[in-house]
């Protein structure tokens, strides 16, 4: 192979590697962080024992398991009177119940959320800011999570609710709502000659619409109304539980193959914009709304349960270019492990700095990784 | 534009005068579906081994990666917010020809484009850390990477200063006359005295139509050059090959 070749698949190889590292970082940082909290009998080192324990009980008895979670799904809609077992049910476990409820309900579905919300929203990121060229753009610009906020506002001050079951009717609403969003999305990139600034224009301006209408109801909500619709705008991991994760989870694990199939033609579209993607067999209309169908939706069904969080799908792409450059094969993954990440450390932060107070991630986030982020860019002397 | 009709051979670079709005951009961008027109079609007759036909296709039948496998595009520039490695630009040619791995003959057709132009000290160098003129030929090096038969350059000197308009013609004309391979290149110019040196056949386009198209020593006379561009001018020979416009003022 020529020398100019070999060095592109070193160049390659190293940029794996680092992707690799991240992982395994990520992976360690949700570890530690299972073992970090407030509760006074519960030290690290403790929580650690339990997780391993636990971790080896839940794959050496597969099989009871597999019966627990059986009984979950069955046993509880033919009577009204049954709990929920917990899947490890009847084997004897290595900490107390409040050891293990602290754990298992309370860290382990939160850091969970922040894997898959961090994963969803930064890819999202990433996405949009490749079809539609321009770096100043994140998940939240094309007006999805308006439209959730929106939604969550009608839930919350009118009462007007799409879904009946209390638990799941701000978050229904607020996904119904971004929902709509999308369908706009949808309904422009009908338009044939629709222009990747035109989408951002219109982005804008939902986002002015569903700003005011909300202005228009917090102006007549109650005190405990605003408060409800304040504490939803922060964006907090600790609402969705472990069913909702699941949930999340497999949304986006049907989204992102679909993402990663589209990285060359995200490739030519980034770095050349629509005449070079023709000229290079990519039809730029078609997979630029179908890029931005699929990232609204990956954002639209995370911040329907955790609220507002935009940070991290402005930031984790552009701090992953800096390491794996624009090539969306890498970039993808990079910028999925890097928002993961980015949401357990600024969760974790915001649960242990102020003990027993919780600040919510999305702000969290915004205050620790905003001067990060600037500190990045301006240390490149500004070339982004 | 209406009924124009012109062939073209290959190992043969055509150039395409005319005015701002005469329709020189337009007609290469329909040529690879760019563009579409609003009314009225586009044939090719392809005498290319992977496309070769002897009736009229009809352009808007092709996809675009059957399209781009066979015609290359050449903006005047190329702008963006995520620069790539220049290697990185130029593997972007060979898009049409892989799925989702790079395979090693890739990497080295690329290697070889990028020696080819003498771009190999660029190859991991950012596209926006270089030059105009070495931007432009790294998208020349992406084109050629693209293996088409048709090259279509969009005014590929308007932007730069004239030792890289020099450069990037005679690149062009490189590429063209090497007999290795059978390709040529279509060009929308402004510069006449440059598309009279490097180009071997002229198109003068006129009112959306073809006036004159054959060698430069027939097409620039004084008076097509008074009727297409408005201006005077005297035409001198340099050699047998060479002409040379020289523009006193306007009419």
């Amino acid at each position: 192979m020529d020398s100019i070749s070999l060095q592109h698949v070193e160049k390659g190889k190293y940029q794996l590697l680092i992707i690799l590292g991240l992982a395994v970082f990520t992976l360690l940082s949700a570890v530690f962080a299972l073992g970090l909290g407030s509760s006074s009998n519960l030290d690290m080192v403790t929580s650690w024992k339990i997780v391993i324990s636990d971790t080896k009980k839940f794959f050496l008895n597969i099989d009871t398991v597999a019966d627990n979670l059986w009984y979950n799904l069955t046993a509880c809609i033919s009577s009204s009177s049954c709990e929920d077992r917990s899947l490890l049910h009847g084997i004897e476990r290595e900490g107390t119940n409040i050891q293990n409820a602290i754990i298992w309900d309370w860290r382990f579905p939160r850091i969970l959320t922040a894997i898959v919300g961090g994963i969803a929203l930064a890819v999202a990121g990433a996405l949009m800011q490749g079809c539609l060229g321009n770096p100043l753009v994140s998940p939240l610009t094309l007006g999805v999570a308006s439209g959730a906020a929106l939604g969550a506002a009608f839930a919350i001050v009118l009462g007007f609710t799409i879904l009946s079951i209390p638990e799941l009717a701000i978050v229904a609403n607020a996904f119904f709502f971004s929902l709509v969003v999308v369908t706009i999305i949808i309904q422009l990139g009908k338009i044939r000659s629709i222009s990747a600034e035109s989408y951002i224009l219109v982005g804008i301006a939902i986002t002015f619409i569903c700003g005011a209408i909300v202005s228009t109801m917090q102006y007549f909500a109650t005190d405990a109304q605003l408060s409800q619709l304040a504490h939803w705008s922060f964006g907090s991991l600790s609402r969705p539980s472990g069913g909702n994760v699941i949930l999340m989870g497999l949304i986006l694990a049907s989204l992102l193959p679909t993402a990663l199939k589209w990285s060359w033609d995200l490739n030519t579209l980034s770095m050349g914009g629509d005449e070079f993607a023709i000229s290079t067999g990519v039809n730029p209309s078609k997979i630029r709304k179908n890029i931005l169908i699929v990232s609204a939706l990956m954002t639209s069904i995370v911040i329907a349960f955790t609220g507002l969080i935009g940070f991290v799908g402005l930031a984790a792409p552009h701090m992953s270019r800096l390491i794996v450059g624009n090539d969306f094969r890498k970039l993808i993954p990079c910028s999925g492990l890097f928002g993961a990440f980015l949401m357990i450390f600024a969760d974790t932060l915001g649960r242990t700095l102020f003990a027993p107070i919780v600040i919510p991630v999305g702000v969290m986030l915004s205050i620790i990784g905003g001067p990060f982020f600037m500190y990045l860019l301006l240390r490149r002397g500004g070339h982004h | 534009m209406k009924d124009i009709s012109f062939s073209m051979k290959s190992n043969e670079v055509v150039a395409i005068l005319g005015i701002n709005g005469a329709g020189k951009s337009t007609l290469i961008k329909c040529l690879n579906r760019i563009l579409s027109p609003k009314s009225g079609d586009i044939h090719i007759r392809p005498h290319w081994s992977n496309l070769k036909e002897t009736n009229l296709i009809n352009i808007s039948s092709l996809d675009l990666v059957e399209i781009s496998k066979t015609m290359s595009y050449v903006p005047q520039n190329v702008a963006t917010s995520f620069p790539m490695d220049v290697f990185d630009v130029v593997l972007l040619g060979r898009k049409p020809h892989l799925s989702w791995r790079i395979s090693d003959e890739d990497r080295d057709k690329v290697s070889e484009t990028l020696r080819y132009l003498n771009l190999e000290d660029f190859a991991f160098r950012k596209f926006n850390q270089i030059s105009g003129g070495e931007r432009q030929r790294v998208i020349i090096a992406k084109a050629i990477a693209q293996d088409p038969n048709l090259f279509l350059f969009d005014e590929p000197t308007s932007d730069l200063d004239l030792k890289n308009q020099i450069q990037i013609m005679k690149c062009i004309r490189k590429i063209i006359k090497d007999k290795n391979n059978s390709k040529s290149a279509l060009i929308a110019i402004h510069d006449i005295n440059i598309a009279a040196k490097y180009s071997d056949k002229i198109l003068l386009l006129n009112n959306g139509s073809i006036m004159a198209y054959g060698p430069p020593s027939q097409v620039l006379t004084e008076e097509n050059i008074a009727e297409v561009f408005g201006v005077k001018c005297s035409i001198s020979s340099v050699d047998k090959h060479y002409i040379r416009v020289d523009v006193d003022d306007e009419i």
